[in-house]
């Protein structure tokens, strides 16, 4: 054990830390610009990154959601069933009253039943993945109730007007992007809820020791998450103008692509900050869709297939040297 | 300002029906060194904790300066210059160690909320730099951390708040000899600033060596304060046990005793970067021991000799002769009748929360099955447990009782005794003692003498001296890594001689 | 020193509460629940989740999880009915689709135990990609029916017989061998394992290998009760028997909570609640999900709340994520 090398180690560390994603990302790039040949220039046309880019913007809350949930250990089978609530809520409201509505709407049932479901993983203590199960399981009914009710059915499931969709559309979605990408950086790497949250994640009883106070951190999660999560709605239904739903947990469906999102992100976040590696990852993720549609790879079925194999090949690099116990 | 920085008076602590603390009165003065020991259970720990805020009292007082003082929370002992590194706390492994250090009190290194990452770093490093204290960098997050870095975290928490009272709970028995010795100093320092120190150890020798005052506890009560440098550990070993401890401790006869036939033949044992051709005999009733200091390697030649080490990095052969097998991985050593006793008992040794019967069981599975069918009889199981409990008297209320909910001797003798249950031929102790009081010290040392004269071979790996010198019939001792010296057991083998070779 | 096992209130809570929720829906009902046809009607339903759980109850007693079954389940069922079809030989659904099985839980395992690939990460990237091939395939070939030669699988019979030997043989593996002994202590402490010298790798890759070869099993179940394939073959099954594995009472964490009899109450139990609903009327999608999911949410809470007063203090919020996020970092 060396005395006087700590702050050498520190700085040298740094100045590694920026070699990495700079390589990683001209890896990426690269790979863009010779896939963007060989399908003939279909590939980067400005239309084409439009479209990536638009469609990866609202997963990235939803994502961000994630790090914070699984920061402090919690996993939410229930997202997408609180996301499509809070869609139709924003839709319902934002035909009412314009895009003041689809705002409130969104954030306001997104954030409610957040909030809900972590006073229900902190004060039942349930195991929150199986508790997130049964959650699922009963905000499909209520999206499944409100779909086929007489009175509800047309307000939610209409489309939502197009004027009042701007949040969804560039360059609002990128503009909202960056703003929460700062936010969420520095709420995540550089404040204390953010450490706090990390610390009864990594080790609660030693957290409590500490002088944390580990239900009010809990909660201040909830609200971060049930912030991110309303905004996710928000974004969603302002890209998508519609959303459906069918029951039998088939909400879960939604929060795939997210959670491979998140997952990318996590493996890569040894070298990149995991809230800066959200972002660059979706776009990564919707690019290869993308592609594999120029490629004329079905959808739904084989480019399923491809992300589940992208996801492996992504962990088995992460993992490459990881000693340890792995579960 | 009174002589007197801390004084306690009638303080009481209950857990349950536990009386843990009874009727505490205790003092310590300004810029003293004052030494609290006691069996496990004896209370010691928990009256640190109250002191350093943890715990509440149940009654009775506490006065800090004079001033009547009782702690809500480790923050609030903090904010009267109190602070404690406890046994086994930790540190968040999934956080940076800079960040471990001023965790949930980070304010001071934000400004409008956000946090000044460089300015925390640089104030950690200079805290370990004015005690002078190792330095593990500080933006790698802990859990891959050795258990002494990860002490030095806490030490450098604790004096964060720069304290007028510290304390350390256990802190030695995690360090290796010379960051001990960087501790010794911290607290003579310490004592030279005119602050006071609470210590707990176990290590009889190193608590008179460094402490002015010693208070024994046994059973919650304070039994009595000795002054350090008029007693003898006889002296406390008899007030903790509350009557003379019988028999000896370590072996009483001074010289090598053992067959001439040999048990373990180990041939340039080398694991990359950590060892380097490492070759020794280890004959049948033989107790080998093994000392060095940190970075010496001979925690990894008990790894490597039981076959855990990378199989990439490691090369030699490790011969058992009694079967004439070559240990390649530890499957092969589990099934030659070899047994391993790991440093880190509660992670690495214990299913900690399963109870005693699988514990005891789980080495023992593939012997007591048949071998037809792969049935295993769980009465077999049972007995084999209940067997073990009885012979080891394990201070339990049954087989079925979780390993957590038992004291740390008692953890340890289940540790040991797993191996014991079974025909072993060789047997690697990897700090037997680590962590538990007299009492089960001296029982684990019988347990040794036994296993001896049954003929079992034992590596006795270790990071106190005095149990190595006390134990062995030849002393290996390690440096860098490498083999420095071989020594025969004898009555004017010392532990300065030992020393010189190690460093 | 001989003690008599204290019987904890965490592990009678799975018996409780089967057994509330069945007097609960036969009161309902009017004893309608307890007729021979519906209590057969519930073992015909639980059969697929307790088949599937019996595999991925040596996988959480790791400690870890697999997710993949429902769409291993599929995978392997498609493949072997296909097989069967093009072949004209109806029996070599079986023996493909129970291989089909076998091979992708060798293929998890291997990923997990090998190239530590968390468990979690590992199911849900399965999850996408194995369904979207079992989609891709079934868009190919479309659905199938099970061929004349093999209605034998249709059987009550046959179901029943072979149903019957799983739970033995599974139970005795579990229970009584080295296998269920050493996965229990590897969920207990993976590392304490390792240094007592089990090979802890061979173990995690058994435990997938045996999950997905009941997958495989559950192929045929699921065949046998649809007479065919199905877009909806294993749908969620995963988390159907996820749920019925931890509504037994198995902690996430496995170790010594993982017990086989819990497999089957908390299967039974989540049946009950499905078809007690529809008995009382309330089959209607919208309204039974809801009051399932609200079913569920308070019998966890009641069994928590029990096992925490009955003196189990290890009920420790932790996913199976977090679990492998804190080890790696």
């Amino acid at each position: 054990m060396q005395t006087d090398l700590t702050k050498n180690v520190s700085m040298d560390e740094n100045r590694r830390a920026w070699v990495f994603p700079l390589v990683f990302i001209i890896v990426i790039v690269a790979a863009f610009v010779i896939f963007n040949a060989v399908a003939g220039g279909k590939f980067l046309t400005l239309l084409n990154i439009k479209n990536i880019i638009s469609h990866a913007v609202y997963p990235i809350f939803i994502a961000w959601g994630f790090c914070f949930l699984f920061a402090c250990g919690y996993t939410d089978m229930s997202i997408g069933g609180v996301i499509v609530l809070g869609s139709f809520a924003a839709c319902a409201l934002g035909n009412q009253i314009g895009v003041g509505g689809v705002v409130i709407g969104g954030m306001l049932v997104g954030f409610v039943l957040m909030f809900v479901n972590f006073l229900i993983f902190t004060y039942t203590k349930i195991p929150s993945w199986i508790a997130g199960i049964s959650l699922a399981l009963i905000y499909e009914a209520i999206a499944f109730a409100l779909k086929t009710g007489k009175n509800t059915s047309s307000v939610v499931t209409s489309a939502l007007n197009s004027d009042y969709r701007i949040l969804g559309q560039l360059p609002w979605s990128l503009v909202i992007l960056a703003v929460g990408l700062v936010l969420v950086y520095l709420l995540y790497n550089r404040t204390n809820i953010g450490y706090n949250i990390r610390s009864i994640g990594g080790n609660k009883k030693v957290s409590q020791a500490m002088g944390i106070d580990v239900n009010k951190t809990l909660l201040a999660v909830g609200v971060i998450c049930g912030l991110l999560i309303g905004l996710a709605c928000v974004m969603q239904e302002s890209y998508a103008g519609q959303t459906s739903v069918k029951t039998g947990l088939t909400s879960i469906n939604m929060i795939f692509q997210p959670l491979a999102i998140y997952l990318l992100a996590e493996i890569l976040q040894k070298h990149i900050n995991i809230i800066i590696g959200v972002p660059i990852c979706s776009v990564i993720l919707y690019s290869v869709f993308n592609m594999l549609t120029i490629m004329k790879v079905p959808s739904g079925t084989l480019q399923e297939a491809f992300l589940g194999a992208f996801i492996i090949i992504f962990a088995l690099i992460g993992q490459h040297s990881v000693k340890g116990v792995v579960k | 300002m009174s002589e007197n920085i801390l004084e306690i008076r009638g303080l009481n602590k209950y857990f349950g029906p536990t009386h843990a603390n009874v009727d505490v009165d205790f003092t310590l003065k300004r810029g003293e060194v004052h030494g609290l020991i006691g069996e496990n259970g004896s209370g010691k720990s928990t009256l640190l904790s109250q002191i350093a805020g943890l715990y509440g009292s149940d009654s009775g007082e506490m006065k800090v300066n004079g001033q009547p003082y009782k702690p809500h929370s480790p923050l609030d002992a903090y904010d009267h210059k109190i602070a404690m590194v406890m046994q086994e706390l930790g540190v968040v492994g999934s956080l940076p160690a800079g960040i471990n250090v001023f965790l949930g009190r980070m304010n001071r290194f934000s400004k409008a909320g956000i946090l000044n990452k460089k300015a925390l770093y640089k104030e950690v490093a200079d805290i370990l730099e004015k005690w002078d204290l190792s330095a593990p960098p500080l933006n790698r997050n802990t859990d891959g951390m050795s258990i002494e870095s990860r002490k030095m975290i806490e030490l450098a928490r604790a004096l964060s708040v720069d304290p007028e009272i510290l304390l350390l709970d256990e802190v030695t028995q995690s360090l290796s000899l010379n960051n001990r010795e960087r501790l010794y100093k911290l607290i003579e320092k310490f004592k030279s600033m005119g602050r006071s120190i609470i210590v707990i150890t176990h290590d009889i020798e190193e608590m008179i060596e460094i402490t002015d005052n010693v208070t024994v506890l046994r059973d919650g009560a304070v039994v009595g304060t000795v002054i350090s440098s008029e007693t003898t550990p006889d002296e406390i070993r008899n007030m903790m046990v509350g009557r003379e401890v019988e028999g000896g401790y370590y072996r009483d006869d001074y010289a090598p005793d053992f067959s001439d036939k040999v048990e373990l033949e180990v041939r340039n044992l080398t694991v990359a970067g950590e060892i380097e051709n490492v070759s020794f005999d280890v004959h049948e009733g033989e107790i080998l021991g093994f000392c060095g200091l940190s970075d010496s390697g001979i925690h990894t030649v008990g790894q490597a000799v039981y076959g855990l080490t990378d199989k990439k990095l490691t090369s030699g052969t490790v011969h058992l002769m009694h079967n004439d097998t070559y240990v390649n991985n530890a499957t092969t050593a589990l099934r030659n009748n070899v047994g391993y006793v790991p440093k880190d008992r509660d992670n690495e040794a214990l299913m900690i929360a399963a109870n005693i019967r699988d514990n005891f069981g789980l080495p023992s599975v593939h012997v007591i099955r048949n071998k037809g069918t792969g049935f295993i009889h769980p009465g077999k199981v049972k007995k084999l447990s209940n067997d073990m409990v009885d012979k080891l008297s394990v201070k339990t209320t049954g087989i079925y009782q979780t390993m957590d909910s038992l004291s740390g001797g008692n953890k340890q003798k289940v540790n040991l005794g797993r191996w014991l249950a079974k025909d072993i031929k060789l047997l690697i102790l990897d700090c037997p003692t680590r962590g538990v009081d007299v009492g089960v010290k001296a029982y684990i040392y019988s347990i040794m003498k036994e296993a001896k004269k049954d003929n079992i071979a034992m590596i006795l790996i270790s990071d106190e001296l005095t149990e190595v010198l006390g134990m062995s019939d030849r002393i290996i001792v390690m440096k860098d890594g490498k083999v420095s010296g071989e020594m025969d057991r004898s009555e004017d083998l010392t532990e300065q001689k030992v020393i010189g070779v190690m460093i | 020193m001989m003690q008599k096992r204290k019987v904890k209130a965490a592990d009678i809570i799975p018996f409780a509460a089967f057994i509330i929720l069945l007097i609960f829906f036969a009161a309902a009902s009017k004893g309608k629940m307890l007729s021979a046809y519906n209590l057969k009607l519930l073992i015909e339903e639980s059969i697929q989740t307790i088949v599937v759980g019996c595999g991925v109850l040596f996988v959480v007693a790791q400690g870890s999880i697999d997710l993949t079954v429902g769409v291993n389940l599929a995978l392997s069922g498609v493949i072997g009915m296909h097989v069967a079809t093009m072949t004209g030989v109806g029996w070599l659904a079986i023996p493909v689709s129970i291989i089909c099985g076998t091979l992708v839980g060798l293929l998890n395992g291997f990923l997990v135990a090998k190239c530590k690939v968390p468990s979690f990460t590992l199911s849900i990237a399965m999850l996408i990609g194995v369904r979207g091939i079992v989609n891709f395939i079934q868009t190919k070939i479309g659905i199938e029916y099970v061929p004349d030669d093999l209605r034998f699988i249709t059987t009550a019979g046959f179901r029943f017989t072979l149903f019957a030997i799983i739970l033995v043989a599974f139970c005795y593996i579990f229970e009584f061998t080295r296998i269920g002994r050493y996965s229990q202590a590897i969920g207990e402490n993976e590392t304490t394992t390792r240094f007592i010298g089990i090979p802890v790798t061979k173990y995690k890759m058994l435990a997938f290998v045996i999950s997905g070869f009941l997958a495989g099993v559950g192929a045929i179940f699921s065949m046998g009760s649809v007479g065919g394939t199905s877009m909806q073959m294993g749908v969620f099954l995963e988390m159907r028997t996820a749920m019925a594995v931890f509504f037994g009472g198995i902690l996430v964490t496995g170790g010594s909570s993982a017990k086989f009899y819990k497999v089957i109450l908390g299967s039974l139990s989540i049946t009950v609640i499905t078809t007690g609903l529809s008995l009382i009327g309330l089959s209607d999608s919208q309204y039974s999900e809801s009051i399932e999911g609200i079913l569920l949410l308070i019998i966890l809470f009641v069994t928590i709340v029990a096992s925490r007063t009955g003196g189990r203090k290890k009920i420790v919020e932790k996913t199976p994520h977090t679990k492998e996020a804190g080890a790696q970092s």
